[in-house]
């Protein structure tokens, strides 16, 4: 157990401190390899709950694809070679009084619960997942599908506007 | 005296790290003698009988050089950019089992894992290519994104077929329920699901003909070319492992993983075997034709991979939710 302890504090560490790397490196690029590194560290918070499932797909979807995508947003905005991207953290003190009172709010809402027992996680999860999604859930998980098609309908349309 | 748990785990990933270097440092060999039969050559022949230690002297070789670092690279990226590509290439082992019971962690989402800690390889890609400041680098490691974002899709489909088949996303599992039949020898399913899956690992591990990302002729070693020594040989460890992880993967999912004639100690023997069969296809392919054009590769990818995996995939859902009575 205190393994376990000791292995969540490694980790929330790493994901505190890449996150804020995220936002205080002066270099876009360097800023992307944090978030890399924040969205694993999070996928490795969910394989410490014992959910393999999400660490799966927060691997797949979030540490791969806003990975992949955001390198791709730098390189077409941005010069191929040699130019140094920088970014500027305008407003961050309003930033900060907006991250501490979600911190506190979410803090205060904890402190006035008993903390609840801990369940046994289900034996399989993802069989859950797939029933939910095909069964009772079927119907918003059609219509998310639906508004990325559009969403990426929108994209193609704006990006040959320009033609 | 019997260990703690997460000890025997700590010794057991040790020796399957290891298992895993010298297997891929020999798979090079295997290769390199496998082009050469094919090329009426004999390929390396000096270090030892029949060039059996030549690996080891490539790795001595390696260790030996003297390890340049470009004066305008980005240092830290540079420097860790092989460590990243190397560390999902090798964790993607921990959950292949070998025999039954054999492996260091079963997961219940064994696919999912392996493709999704596989993927990451591509940050290191990058980081290699970004880092290096170089222009070959950089457009190289372009070109990998853009690749691997292409041919991800058309994998993971080819892969979700044995998965749909056998009902289990459990690497286990699904080796289990070949038991009868080895899903490459399922009618068409299987089939088109295997050549499928070839495909797009020849493009996934950027190999000839999609080897566009490090094409000799125009990028010259493509994202790796301002690396040398122990920093190269780590990137090439990490390619190689990548791909025997691969061909271990299409042998599970498809050729049935351990299942073969004789005592069930001979499982893992049969298991590499087969990945190595996988494998030297792989090589086949490499060694016989020759390198497409960008826009070809991206054609061949969204025009034709992908609705056709998604298709194949649709086809087999509904094929197994036919068999089973309609109606989960």
């Amino acid at each position: 157990m205190t393994l376990a302890v000791a292995a969540f504090w490694a980790v929330a560490a790493v994901l505190l401190a890449s996150s804020l790397a995220v936002i205080l490196t002066p270099n876009l690029f360097h800023s992307v390899l944090f978030l890399a590194l924040a969205l694993a560290a999070t996928a490795c918070v969910f394989l410490m709950l014992e959910s393999p499932l999400l660490f799966g797909v927060q691997l797949l979807l979030y540490g791969l694809g806003a990975v992949v995508f955001a390198v791709f947003a730098i390189m077409l905005t941005e010069r191929l070679v040699g130019q140094r991207i920088t970014q500027a953290s305008r407003w961050i003190v309003n930033g900060l009084i907006v991250g501490a009172g979600v911190a506190a709010a979410v803090l205060g809402f904890l402190a006035g619960r008993p903390a609840p027992p801990a369940a046994a996680p289900p034996a399989d999860a993802v069989a859950g997942v797939a029933r939910a999604l095909t069964g009772p859930f079927a119907l918003p998980f059609e219509l998310l599908a639906v508004l990325l098609v559009a969403a990426l309908l929108g994209a193609v349309y704006f990006a040959r506007a320009e033609e | 005296m019997t260990l703690p748990p997460i000890a025997q785990t700590a010794v057991a990933a040790f020796v399957l790290l290891n298992v895993v270097i010298g297997l891929v440092t020999y798979v090079t060999l295997l290769e390199r003698k496998f082009a050469a039969r094919m090329q009426s050559r004999i390929g390396p022949y000096y270090v030892g009988p029949h060039g059996l230690l030549q690996p080891i002297a490539d790795a001595l070789k390696l260790m030996m050089k003297e390890d340049v670092v470009p004066s305008s690279a980005d240092r830290w990226v540079y420097n860790l950019a092989p460590i990243a590509f190397l560390v999902p290439c090798v964790l993607i082992f921990a959950t292949l089992p070998f025999a039954p019971g054999l492996g260091l962690a079963d997961l219940n989402i064994g696919v999912l894992f392996f493709l999704a800690v596989s993927s990451l390889e591509i940050v290191g890609l990058f980081m290699g290519g970004w880092g290096s400041n170089n222009k070959y680098a950089m457009l190289s490691a372009m070109r990998g994104v853009n690749q691997i974002i292409s041919y991800d899709l058309p994998f993971v489909f080819a892969a979700l077929v044995p998965v749909v088949l056998a009902g289990s996303l459990q690497l286990s599992a699904i080796v289990t329920a070949q038991q009868g039949l080895w899903f490459a020898a399922y009618p068409v399913i299987g089939q088109l699901g295997f050549i499928a899956y070839l495909v797009a690992t020849l493009a996934a591990e950027n190999r000839v003909p999609f080897d566009i990302l490090e094409a000799e002729s125009e990028l010259v070693a493509g994202f790796r070319v301002e690396y040398s020594g122990m920093k190269f040989a780590l990137i090439q460890l990490g390619e190689y492992a990548h791909i025997i992880a691969t061909s271990y993967l299409g042998a599970l999912l498809f050729l049935g993983g351990w299942l073969g004639p004789g005592p069930a100690w001979l499982g893992a023997g049969w298991f590499t075997l087969k990945a190595m069969l996988v494998f030297l296809l792989l090589t086949w392919v490499r060694w016989s034709f020759v390198r497409i054009r960008v826009d070809q590769i991206l054609a061949i990818s969204w025009k034709l991979m992908l609705p056709a995996t998604v298709l194949l995939l649709l086809v087999t859902a509904f094929w197994v939710a036919w068999r089973s009575g309609g109606g989960a």
